[in-house]
């Protein structure tokens, strides 16, 4: 029928396919949280966990003052600390224990 | 002053999610400074919908713990600076979560947003009870359908109960949102019409959100529709939603069969 | 004395209270006493109804499983069973009342049972819709309903039930032994009626009234559902 085609043609939507999208999205999400189920924490956590306490021996924390933004991608995840030190930080030292 | 506003419905899949985005999003792109929160326990889903999940640090249940402070759990939304995400936990401890600490949460939310949108997980158990249990407002998703008619109306008993603000004597206003109607249902006689929701529920209708392709592909993206296809019928239903609940009368459009060559060819072979 | 002042906390007080409640001390063998039990009742049926009510079970050796039991059948009764006492605690578990200790002899008002007092009927008026899941319980007299009873919920009383609106809950009327109780509603969608004990379930009622003004009586021991109007 190719009256039928000429009309399914002009009906094709111009959005491209949004499930090719969907399905990366939750490669790249159970990929990371696969991880937590199969018995290996999430790297990112035991990273941001590692680094808070190597920071920590250095200096007193206030956990207030610490944020933890995170980004998984595919190929590049991204995890940023920020920690506000005290004024003198650099010499200060944490007490000792 | 802050308005606690929970989205429930008793019934799953009916859309709870897809509204809590959608109206959050509309809210926030109208100036209203919102939060939604999501309350199920153990399974997560307000940040899949919202393109949040890869960035999800602290949840709900670490504030209540006190393992993490709310500024350090909240996502703020790339795209609208006004919204903002506390996702929900996915231990599977439900008494993690309790009424004094969700009370605590709540009450701290309330300080700094217009808008704090719960946005409840199925059923009637502890995470339903607890997105509620706080509420100034409610919309109740419903389907044209009995069994979601049905569970509607259990919660909403429950809104009327089960509340501080019950309890209280005050009352939680409530808003039934009807959603994934067909129109070519309706017309068959297929599906509940709205009159019979409306007639068993007796609560007022905030509006009519039809079935709709752009809901599955917004989620799919990761965009609540009001953002990623504001055009579309079902964006503008949450859009209208939205200035209703912010006070404005506006007159109820039930949405009609999307027309088109193809469908006009097609039913009349079928018929 | 130095206090400081929490402005917003405000501190939760526990006091103590008593109550006067009435113990039933079941004797073996165990079925004879719950016959007992039973002519007391008839009676006086729903006396017990809202009364607190404790067991005392010193006088018997029950195992857990037999005390869960007797509370059953105590509860089936509508007999409410607030606490026990007289047991050792390691024969009780976690779904039963709570342990009481202490309780004092006391004079009970002079309560006849053969003769309860005859209790001045009273009405309930709901203007709220009864809405699934909910159960209004009401053994004194009448129930009017402004609204619909929806489809999940129940409404039980003593005397008539009124239900200005559509019934498509469950209506149980007259359930002290009032036969004479009817049902009335505007829209008839229920899904069980009963009056005095006799019961009609949905299928049982006829298709033709159904979503129309009804009444429903009883005739003998069978239940009529007649138009209204």
């Amino acid at each position: 029928m190719s009256m039928l085609r000429l009309f399914s043609s002009r009906q094709v939507s111009s959005r491209p396919a949004t499930a090719p999208i969907a399905r990366e999205r939750l490669q790249i999400l159970l990929a990371h949280e696969r991880g937590g189920l199969r018995g290996q924490p999430d790297l990112l956590m035991q990273l941001r966990e590692e680094i808070l306490a190597v920071v920590a021996r250095h200096v007193v924390l206030d956990p207030d003052k610490v944020m933890v933004k995170m980004d998984r991608g595919k190929h590049v995840s991204t995890l940023e600390v920020d920690i506000e030190l005290p004024v003198g930080a650099d010499r200060a030292f944490a007490t000792a224990g | 002053m802050a308005k606690v506003l929970v989205v429930t419905s008793g019934k799953g899949g009916v859309g709870k999610t897809t509204t809590t985005a959608a109206v959050g999003a509309a809210l926030a792109q109208a100036g209203e400074k919102v939060v939604v929160v999501d309350f199920d326990v153990g399974l997560r889903n307000l940040d899949l919908v919202l393109g949040a999940e890869r960035r999800v640090v602290f949840d709900l249940i670490n504030v209540v713990q006190g393992i993490a402070k709310l500024p350090q759990a909240l996502i703020r939304d790339k795209r609208l600076e006004n919204l903002w995400l506390l996702p929900a936990s996915q231990t599977k401890d439900k008494d993690a979560l309790t009424e004094e600490g969700v009370g605590r949460v709540i009450a701290e939310l309330r300080k700094t947003f217009d808008w704090v949108i719960c946005d409840s997980p199925a059923g009637i158990e502890r995470g339903a009870m607890l997105a509620m249990r706080y509420a100034d407002e409610a919309i109740i998703v419903t389907n044209p359908e009995v069994s979601s008619v049905r569970d509607s109306d259990r919660i909403i008993g429950m809104l009327d109960s089960k509340t501080v603000r019950a309890e209280n004597g005050e009352r939680v206003e409530k808003h039934v949102l009807i959603t994934r109607y067909d129109a070519v249902r309706a017309a068959r006689g297929e599906m509940l019409s709205i009159d019979d929701v409306l007639e068993i529920l007796a609560t007022p209708l905030l509006g009519i959100v039809p079935e709709s392709q752009d809901v599955l592909r917004a989620s799919n993206v990761g965009c609540p529709v009001t953002l990623n296809n504001p055009a579309s019928t079902p964006a503008r239903a949450y859009s209208d939603a939205m200035r209703r609940l912010l006070g404005e009368q506006i007159d109820m459009r039930v949405p009609a069969e999307p027309r088109g060559f193809m469908r006009l060819l097609l039913g009349r072979r079928a018929a | 004395m130095n206090v400081s002042v929490e402005a917003t906390r405000q501190l939760i007080r526990l006091r103590g209270r008593s109550y006067v409640a009435f113990v039933f001390a079941p004797v073996v063998p165990i079925a004879d006493w719950l016959s007992d039990l039973d002519a007391t009742l008839a009676g006086s049926p729903g006396f017990f109804l809202g009364k607190p009510v404790v067991l005392d079970l010193s006088a018997v050796d029950l195992s857990p499983l037999a005390i869960t039991h007797l509370i059953k059948s105590i509860e089936a009764r509508r007999i409410r069973v607030l606490g026990l006492e007289g047991v050792e605690p390691a024969r009780l578990s976690i779904g039963m009342p709570p342990l009481l200790s202490g309780g004092r002899q006391c004079v009970v008002q002079d309560v006849e049972l053969e003769k309860p007092a005859l209790r001045e009927p009273t009405s309930l008026l709901l203007d709220v819709p009864v809405r699934s899941g909910q159960s209004i319980v009401f053994p004194d007299g009448d129930v009017t309903v402004l609204g619909a009873v929806s489809s999940g919920a129940e409404i039980v009383a003593g005397g008539s039930i009124h239900v200005y609106g559509a019934l498509r809950g469950r209506a149980m009327a007259g359930i002290n032994g009032n036969a004479s109780a009817r049902i009335y509603c505007q829209k008839i969608e229920a899904e069980l009626l009963a009056i005095d004990g006799y019961y009609h379930t949905a299928e049982q009622i006829d298709a033709a009234l159904r979503g129309k003004p009804a009444q429903a009586r009883l005739d003998g021991n069978a239940l009529r559902i007649t138009p209204l109007n």
